[in-house]
């Protein structure tokens, strides 16, 4: 409960920050906006190392042992799990259908699909949301700062920075679970990502030129997207993206 | 990590959506019905039980060549840069930019899981352009959102960007070409371009 109250203290802070007008920082979109780059790639290199010989590994044994079905339910259990932080943002983004198609949807496939593990919910109408803090104060007009590779964790932002240890404080973690079990679940839950990516993963490092700006340019992109609720090339950036000529005169 | 990773597999996902596109097309199809024929005409390949896997790949190849605007793909990738090349470089990027598209994405053939297409909605951009928004349907939370933007030369409606999940791919090539081309200028990127799709393969830079 004091969690709760402190994340809404934050985001009444955040929403000090700008009117809700001003949806999606309503600054133009930059894609390549990356000032720290020196220092980001060093930490993508440390990270595409630890990925290339801790994650990756363990991953490809994860998915030798278990049919895709199995991964398939253990990543819709972790996915279950986000409820309170999908709801909460729903909430703080005033978006109460969602949020309230939300609550169904974590009831539905807590029991009908068995503490989460399938997800009958979809089919039966309450479809998932990606929502996180960092979209919330997206939502409320915080612009995403400089683009910051984190060490472990991977592309973020100073907001979805935030984002993430609001989140994180809103993630279910009752008080008698041990926190080693819930760092093991976390280890488990990012193997099993990981397993279930294998193919999609490589085929992006494959297809790109330069890994770095490859990851860049999709981070902030998709983020852009999520916050703005749409899946569409911004339009703030369509006449340099569709019309490069255009802004030279 | 788990955010790169679903950033990424949206655009490797790609595989599917470029892969989208067909034969003749009789100049009065719209934005729309270019995107139908092309998704159609695609999974039509793709369903083909009888065809090898190159079969299908030669085949989409066709499909997507013909309904792809790859010289405006092409400039729009390059942005800026595109001024600076020779007429010579420019079509010597075109064919191998093209090449490496289809490399790239000629290798998801075999990973055609019965996906489905269904198109949503399309609508005009400010100067001329259209969107056309699709979805493929691989069941619940895994559909993946396709918008195709088209433009029209010489009365005829061809795509010139693929969205996927709010992911452009000109955007996306033009980060990274942009970044190439900043330290090593039009040659350099070629060079990688050419070896990159003489081996077919992965070149790390």
């Amino acid at each position: 409960m004091t969690r709760l109250v402190a994340i809404l203290c934050t985001a009444v802070l955040a929403s000090a920050c700008g009117p809700p007008v001003t949806r999606g920082a309503g600054t133009s979109f930059r894609p390549d906006y990356d000032p720290l780059e020196p220092v980001n790639r060093k930490i993508f290199w440390f990270n595409d190392q630890v990925d290339a010989y801790v994650l990756e590994p363990a991953a490809r044994g994860w998915n030798r042992i278990t049919p895709d079905r199995v991964q398939r339910s253990i990543g819709n259990f972790f996915v279950n799990l986000r409820f309170p932080i999908v709801t909460v943002n729903d909430l703080l983004q005033a978006k109460f259908r969602e949020g309230a198609s939300d609550v169904g949807r974590f009831a539905v496939n807590t029991t009908f699909g068995i503490f989460g593990f399938f997800d009958p919910a979809t089919s039966w109408g309450f479809e998932e949301h990606v929502e996180d803090f960092g979209q919330t104060l997206g939502w409320w007009g915080v612009p995403p700062g400089p683009y910051l590779v984190l060490p472990l964790i991977g592309p973020s932002n100073p907001r979805d920075t935030a984002g993430l240890v609001a989140d994180s404080a809103a993630g279910v973690t009752p008080f008698f679970v041990d926190r080693f079990i819930l760092l093991g679940a976390r280890v488990a839950e990012t193997i099993n990502i990981r397993s279930l990516m294998l193919e999609e993963i490589e085929a992006a490092e494959s297809g790109s030129f330069d890994h770095y700006s490859f990851v860049r340019n999709a981070y902030l992109q998709r983020r852009n997207a999520l916050v703005n609720d749409s899946t569409e090339a911004p339009a703030s950036n369509g006449n340099d993206l569709y019309y490069p000529d255009l802004d030279q005169e | 990590m788990t955010r790169t990773m679903q950033a990424m597999a949206g655009l490797a996902i790609t595989a599917l959506c470029l892969w989208s596109a067909p034969a003749v097309a009789p100049a009065a199809e719209g934005p729309r019905a270019v995107v139908e024929a092309t998704t159609d005409a695609v999974l039509g390949v793709l369903r083909d039980g009888g065809l090898t896997a190159d079969d299908k790949r030669h085949r989409i190849e066709d499909i997507v060549y013909t309904r792809v605007d790859f010289d405006t793909l092409s400039r729009l990738v390059l942005a800026r840069n595109w001024n600076t090349l020779t007429e010579a470089q420019r079509a010597d990027f075109v064919h191998e930019f093209k090449r490496h598209l289809s490399l790239t994405y000629g290798k998801s053939v075999d990973n055609y899981r019965n996906e489905r297409v269904a198109i949503l909605s399309e609508r005009e951009e400010a100067r001329g352009d259209w969107t056309v928004k699709t979805k493929i349907v691989r069941g619940g939370p895994d559909d993946i959102a396709v918008d195709y933007r088209l433009r029209q030369t010489d009365g005829t409606w061809r795509i010139i960007d693929f969205i996927i999940e709010g992911v452009s791919l000109v955007s996306n090539y033009r980060s990274q070409f942009q970044e190439i081309m900043a330290h090593g200028g039009a040659e350099r990127l070629l060079e990688l371009l050419r070896d990159k799709n003489a081996k077919g393969e992965p070149l790390k830079s």
